[in-house]
């Protein structure tokens, strides 16, 4: 495991259009197998349940998702350990949750949502109930996908990216150390000694 | 008549639909919902075909759904994402004709839409699926299930003719195509001065829907007032066209309602038709006998290619080298080529992507365009990647798909007996029957047209 703490998908806000591709695109592979979901909209037979929400302000736009918390309050509260951590992301299973809504109270961000579930192009219904049961839903990094989060590779600005911020924080240390050493290296404090 | 609209409740404003925006008709500011302004859209659904601002259950509400299918006047059985910017649906008129034993329905089918429908169906990109196309709309219920494809022939009898004699008679060059109703509607409102470069003749849709109330009426002895007349489109624009108020030479509205190849899925899938099995049928005989040459019309270049292998027969009465003419194929937005032709150089211009086409009529206003003859198609690379086609959920799928619809079309056109339209024995017949001849007296009253080259017509 080359990183040391939970990636997650940030957005250049800079960017960022509001556009909803990444939602499509993140409901289209969690759904392919699971629910028949192929290459275009007639396709979908069910409802477009995405893992991340696009969140539109007046200033700007950009889609909410999980930070994958190391200390992930949604995981501490889930009384049916349908949230567990697997090589530090924080995934739902789906088919555990009861739709308590612990974790949506626990997540800072409004991460996680409360969606229908289906499966076989059907709601999967409550147990003992003809009615369709919900799940919480948000972003698992798209962790069975060869080629990574989906959004990322969709969004037509190019505004996601996945940040994995010890690589980074050590990567500033690196530049900040070479800076550093350069103007130490040419003090005259240095140089006197 | 409105075409296409943008769901004010819908619409996040990314504006993505503005920057393909052929004709700057969208209008707004980021972050807030967007307007079509009509006097400029040409109704090619390119935004249609962009938007992902769908109803969410997460950000609308679980009853959002149904509320907004029903304000569209979708039928309860479609639960397929509905987005923001959409064309507006006619699938109820067409099921009401098909119910009423008293209407003689007829249905014509571009060639882009068989090239494309499967993909609803989860076929894999690009799956030909011509005899499907003509079973299921057989098992729709339609009395005749005839074929655009007939009409492009007849497009390249009266448009061959046509440059034929605008060249060898001194006439307004270079002729422009006018298939395309986007193109049509984009040249009136921003070069209208220029507009008898246009073709005279029809869009095959127009054509085929004008001998549906004459020549068919005739040949099938039914009065004109009981016929029907419906066309599957790849397009959004082509709803639009059909309501033209100069669309009623054969005495009635020549078309009466189009549905494009997404209305088409959703009728399909209401009658329960396992579209994917559907054992091959053959369109109904002579409407919807069709040629190689009609087929390719589905793809930029195609009406040119088609257009080339009759010309260069007509005119030195001889077998052509090469039928496939790979000069004019390709899918760059502005591609030339001089194309010998006997004694002759026909200089021809294939223009794909309405944004690309005001270079072109830019250098014609100065004089500067040295062409013969220009084929103009408005969505990306032609009609298979129409307004009106699958919308595909990922946009990295979008090269795949023209790739493979291409493909297919040109597959189509090789495994096809006859690949010239002047070899097509229906149209040989319709000619020899009825007709006459190429540009007759018949042919100008039904299949040519004088546009009208002013904004009225986005408001009759």
């Amino acid at each position: 495991m080359a990183n040391e703490f939970g990636l997650f998908v940030t957005t250049d806000i800079t960017k960022c259009t509001g556009c909803k591709a990444c939602e499509l695109a993140c409901f289209q592979v969690h759904n392919a197998a699971r629910n028949k979901v192929g290459k275009t909209v007639g396709t979908i037979t069910v409802p477009v349940v995405p893992k991340l929400y696009v969140t539109v302000i007046p200033s700007a736009s950009m889609p909410v998702q999980c930070k994958h918390c190391e200390n992930s309050p949604c995981k501490a509260v889930c009384k049916q350990q349908a949230i567990v951590k697997m090589n530090n992301q924080v995934i739902v299973d789906e088919t555990k949750c009861i739709g308590c809504k612990d974790c949506l109270v626990a997540c800072p961000f409004g991460a996680v949502s409360l969606l229908p579930y289906y499966a076989n192009g059907q709601p999967v219904l409550q147990p003992g109930s003809a009615e369709g049961k919900v799940a919480a839903s948000k972003c698992d990094l798209c962790y069975t996908e060869a080629e990574g989060p989906a959004c990322v590779r969709v969004c037509p600005n190019k505004a996601l990216s996945v940040s994995d911020v010890d690589a980074q924080r050590k990567a500033k240390n690196i530049a900040a150390a070479e800076a550093l050493a350069v103007v130490n290296a040419g003090a005259p404090e240095r140089r006197a000694i | 008549m409105t075409v296409i609209a943008i769901d004010q409740n819908l619409c996040t404003g990314c504006q993505e639909c503005v920057k393909i925006c052929p004709n700057l008709a969208i209008e707004g500011v980021p972050h807030q919902a967007q307007k079509i302004n009509e006097d400029k859209c040409v109704m090619c659904g390119q935004c249609v075909q962009k938007c992902k601002s769908y109803v969410s259950a997460a950000e609308h509400g679980l009853a959002a759904y149904a509320e907004a299918r029903a304000a569209r006047g979708l039928p309860e059985w479609i639960t397929e994402p509905l987005f923001a910017a959409h064309n507006v649906t006619h699938i109820e008129e067409v099921k009401k004709a098909l119910a009423d034993p008293g209407v003689f329905t007829m249905v014509q089918s571009a060639p882009a839409v068989r090239a494309a429908i499967a993909e609803d169906f989860g076929a894999p990109l690009g799956d030909l699926a011509a005899g499907r196309l003509a079973a299921a709309l057989r098992k729709l219920g339609f009395d005749k299930v005839f074929d655009t494809n007939f009409a492009a022939d007849v497009t390249i009898m009266e448009e061959g003719s046509e440059l034929i004699h605008r060249v060898t008679n001194k006439g307004v060059l270079p002729m422009f195509t006018s298939c395309c109703p986007a193109w049509v509607r984009y040249l009136e409102l921003n070069y209208p001065s220029l507009r008898q470069h246009l073709s005279t003749c029809k869009s095959p849709q127009q054509m085929e829907g004008a001998l549906f109330k004459t020549y068919g009426a005739k040949i099938l002895n039914v009065p004109i007032e009981k016929i029907f007349s419906v066309s599957v489109m790849p397009c959004t624009a082509k709803q639009f066209e059909c309501s033209r108020p100069e669309m009623v030479d054969s005495g009635a509205r020549d078309v009466d309602v189009v549905l494009t190849t997404r209305e088409l899925v959703w009728l399909i899938k209401d009658a329960g038709l396992d579209f994917i099995n559907l054992p091959d049928e053959k369109f109904d005989l002579p409407m919807g006998d069709y040629s190689g040459a009609a087929e390719i019309f589905g793809v930029t270049g195609g009406v040119m290619e088609a257009a080339l292998r009759t010309g260069y027969e007509l005119i030195t009465g001889k077998a052509i080298p090469a039928v496939d003419i790979t000069a004019v194929r390709g899918i760059d937005g502005f591609r030339t080529a001089d194309i010998a032709v006997g004694d002759l150089t026909i200089k021809v211009g294939v223009v794909t992507g309405l944004k690309n086409v005001k270079p072109v009529m830019d250098a014609l206003a100065e004089g500067k365009l040295d062409l013969h003859f220009v084929e103009v198609m408005t969505c990306p690379v032609g009609c298979v990647t129409g307004g009106g086609q699958p919308k595909l959920i990922d946009e990295s799928d979008f090269e795949q798909a023209y790739k493979q619809r291409i493909s297919a079309t040109y597959n189509h056109d090789l495994e096809l007996p006859v690949r010239k339209s002047h070899e097509n024995p229906s149209v040989k017949k319709l000619y020899a029957d009825y007709l006459k001849k190429p540009l007759g007296d018949l042919s100008h009253k039904l299949l040519h047209t004088t546009y009208c080259g002013d904004k009225k017509v986005a408001h009759h």
